[in-house]
């Protein structure tokens, strides 16, 4: 059989003996530095000046049109947030004005002062109106931030069976507007005692009873939170509420502090719900009620009118101060699930 | 002391589906270091995380000390976890990341600086403790993952893949720490890795999973030497065991193998059994560890012609991927010490050259069944006596 190898081309092997094995390291070729060429920071400095940057003619051209293109851009932009802030402003100045009560043609007051806002305080229920919206956004917002984030943890952690189609059931519930059941909640609440100038309670019960829907921001920022955290946890000894509380709460800041700001915003802002079930009674009202209530018919609204704005500047501070305080978090609360950190 | 036995642990993660794991049997001893190894999907992190209480157990039950756990939540089966990823909580300093699972027991204050002070010192990561783990980087993380499983104190200590988020030099020291780090906890160890090195660097005894199912339970020689099939015999060792389709030949007492049109001889042990078990001439599976060919010249009479494909310079191997004139690839291991300088800078793409299998050492293969012709106890008695055979069986 070893014959047939025999014409051909083959590298044939013996393996080297204890003192061949020493030699080969001798014999390894040394390698050869001195031949490549060093590079220095003197090297690399040559090259790089001798290719000079030398804009060419069509770069100039680019130049312009991105000029122009900024500028139309840009003012496009400042006539948008003129139209925009226009309202403001004009409700801000008509909130000075001593001149007139009523609407008038101008936006700039002749005669500046603090009336407004002193009449707003000492002749309305304002105050009263402040303090049940306050109080109304205190209660939702621990509330429904007990009931968003808990739900959420469960759907984003929990496997049980109908939980996709409950997510679903809850999606699509959700896009309903909640006023189309006023007239069923106004009478359960009314049987309950809860309308007029009891509504605060109602309220919260409307705000806080079908908040759990609101999980779908939470449960997002919730499912990037790795999974083997609550399972490190579980294996170290904690049980779900702990893990829920010392693990996954502080790492869900942002989106804690979203949901109470937002649970915390709406009742200032909402009127249809907070309407209907306050009615007539003043003493029930929320600020939305309260001041749109100032200017509810003709002959009201040409004594109210610049309190009417005056109470608009004053709610809008509270709002302001915390939005500003808080709104670092906000954003990361918004965009926190989109990158994982 | 912590015994586990794991008795038909069966995992259905769908109705109908295919079974994760089944026919799970394995009894793993006090103060043992298992290692659960695998390809991806092989169930060995099911099973892990079944002994965890992670995972719901779908058949059979799973006992440590005696008691049956199947019931039992995590925390009451006095475990500690090491994760792939870590899983430190990113809100705690090192220290509360290890103090986290005693201040869950109430342990006193003392006792708990005392423990997490202990281990930090023997992870050496005393000076991180009051440290994020985001200011850590990969190997102190996984140190105090292990560290926080230390301070638990518990009879068994899980491990899922530990190193494999760790870049490969890392890995080896590692490694070589949990090497060290094993003799001064006093626990019962079970180890996740697809790595066959780690599996068998660091395992008393090594599970081989495929498809859900145990294909071998053996120590690292055991597994290496006398792999039960095909799987086993392909999936321990690197480079990887070549195997090819073959004839096995019988005449009279004499049995030869029939590869390459090259007639080589079986002789010693192997032969001996397989006349003993009556094996008659057939079509096999030849299997070859890379390190049992050898170059060779003309005057050997079983030299087969290959030419070189690749050549991997390892350093003090080299690995020589050759294919036969048949078409089949294989892989050689020459040891660089063993060939000179002049034939090392031959062996490129295209040389031809001559390979010999080494006869005792080759593995035979049923093509149908994959198992092994001969098995662990045929051959256990011969090499390691009587008494030894004994010892397995009663094993």
């Amino acid at each position: 059989m070893m014959n047939e190898y025999k014409g051909q081309d083959i590298l044939e092997f013996n393996y080297l003996s204890e003192e061949e094995r020493h030699d080969v390291i001798d014999l390894m070729p040394p390698a050869d530095y001195c031949a490549q060429e060093q590079v220095t920071a003197e090297s690399v400095k040559e090259s790089a000046t001798a290719v000079e940057f030398k804009p060419a003619k069509r770069h100039m051209g680019q130049k312009i049109k991105n000029r122009i293109s900024n500028t139309i851009i840009y003012v496009v932009l400042c006539l948008m947030s003129i139209i925009w802030l226009i309202p403001f402003v004009c409700i801000l100045l008509e909130s000075f004005r001593v001149e007139s009560t009523s609407q008038v043609g101008y936006i700039i007051p002749k005669e500046w002062g603090f009336d407004n806002y002193i009449n707003l305080f000492t002749k309305t229920k304002f105050l009263r109106w402040m303090g049940n919206t306050f109080f109304l956004g205190l209660a939702v917002s621990v509330l429904q931030t007990a009931f968003v984030l808990s739900m959420s943890y469960v759907l984003s952690r929990f496997k049980f069976r109908g939980r996709k189609s409950l997510m679903n059931l809850m999606l699509i519930l959700g896009m309903f507007p909640g006023f189309l059941t006023l007239i069923l909640i106004y009478n359960l609440l009314n049987g309950w005692g809860m309308t007029g100038e009891n509504s605060v309670f109602g309220l919260i019960l409307v705000y806080v009873a079908s908040s759990g829907m609101g999980y779908y921001v939470s449960k997002g920022f919730f499912d990037t939170i790795s999974k083997s955290l609550d399972e490190a946890a579980r294996i170290d000894g904690a049980t779900r509420f702990q893990i829920f509380y010392k693990i996954i709460m502080p790492l869900a800041k942002p989106i804690v502090i979203y949901t109470i700001l937002t649970a915390f915003m709406a009742p200032w802002g909402d009127f249809v719900m907070a309407k209907y079930i306050a009615h007539n009674s003043s003493a029930g009202f929320n600020v939305a009620v309260g001041l749109q209530n100032l200017i509810a018919t003709e002959e009201s609204k040409a004594t109210n009118y610049t309190m009417f704005c005056a109470g608009g500047v004053v709610v809008a501070v509270p709002i302001t101060v915390l939005f500003m305080l808080l709104q670092k978090y906000y954003v990361a609360g918004v965009t926190g699930g989109a990158v994982k950190g | 002391m912590a015994t586990i036995k794991l008795t038909n642990v069966k995992k259905v993660y769908e109705k109908n589906a295919k079974p994760a794991v089944q026919d799970f049997n394995l009894e793993i001893k006090d103060k043992e270091f298992v290692v659960f190894v695998g390809p991806s999907g092989c169930g060995k992190s099911t099973t892990l995380r079944m002994v965890a209480g992670l995972e719901e157990i779908s058949g059979g039950t799973i006992e440590i000390d005696g008691v049956v756990v199947n019931d039992l939540q995590p925390k009451d089966r006095d475990i500690a976890m090491v994760f792939q990823n870590y899983a430190l909580y990113p809100h705690l300093t090192v220290f509360e990341n290890m103090a986290f699972p005693l201040r869950l027991k109430k342990v006193p204050q003392d006792e708990v600086y005392k423990r997490v002070t202990n281990a930090a010192e023997i992870l050496g990561i005393t000076e991180y403790l009051t440290r994020r783990p985001r200011a850590l980087s990969g190997g102190q993380r996984q140190r105090v993952a292990i560290g926080r499983a230390m301070v638990r104190e518990s009879k068994v200590f899980l491990m899922d893949e530990p190193l494999s988020n760790l870049d490969a030099k890392l890995r080896n020291q590692m490694r070589a720490e949990i090497i060290l780090l094993r003799k001064k906890i006093d626990s019962t160890f079970i180890y996740v890795t697809h790595d066959q090195t780690e599996a068998m660097t660091l395992g008393d005894r090594i599970v081989i999973m495929k498809d859900g199912f145990i294909q071998q339970v053996g120590t690292p020689n055991e597994v290496f030497e006398w792999p039960d099939n095909l799987f086993v015999a392909e999936f321990i060792g690197a480079p990887k065991m070549n195997t090819f389709k073959s004839e096995l030949i019988r005449e009279g007492d004499n049995y030869y193998v029939m590869a390459f049109g090259v007639k080589m001889p079986v002789d010693g042990i192997k032969a001996q059994k397989l006349y003993e078990k009556d094996v008659q001439s057939q079509e096999i599976i030849l299997g070859v560890r890379p390190e049992h060919i050898d170059l060779t010249n003309r005057n050997n009479p079983n030299s087969i012609v290959c030419t070189v494909l690749v050549n991997e310079m390892m350093g003090s191997e080299i690995h020589l991927h050759v294919v036969t004139e048949s078409g089949e690839e294989l892989i050689v291991r020459v040891p660089t010490v063993d060939i000179s300088v002049e034939q090392r800078s031959a062996l490129v793409t295209g040389t031809k050259v001559l390979i010999t299998f080494r006869g005792k050492v080759m593995h035979f293969f049923d093509p149908v069944t994959e198992e092994n012709l001969l098995t662990r106890e045929d051959l256990y008695s011969e090499v390691m006596g009587e008494e030894a055979n004994e010892e397995v069986v009663s094993e």
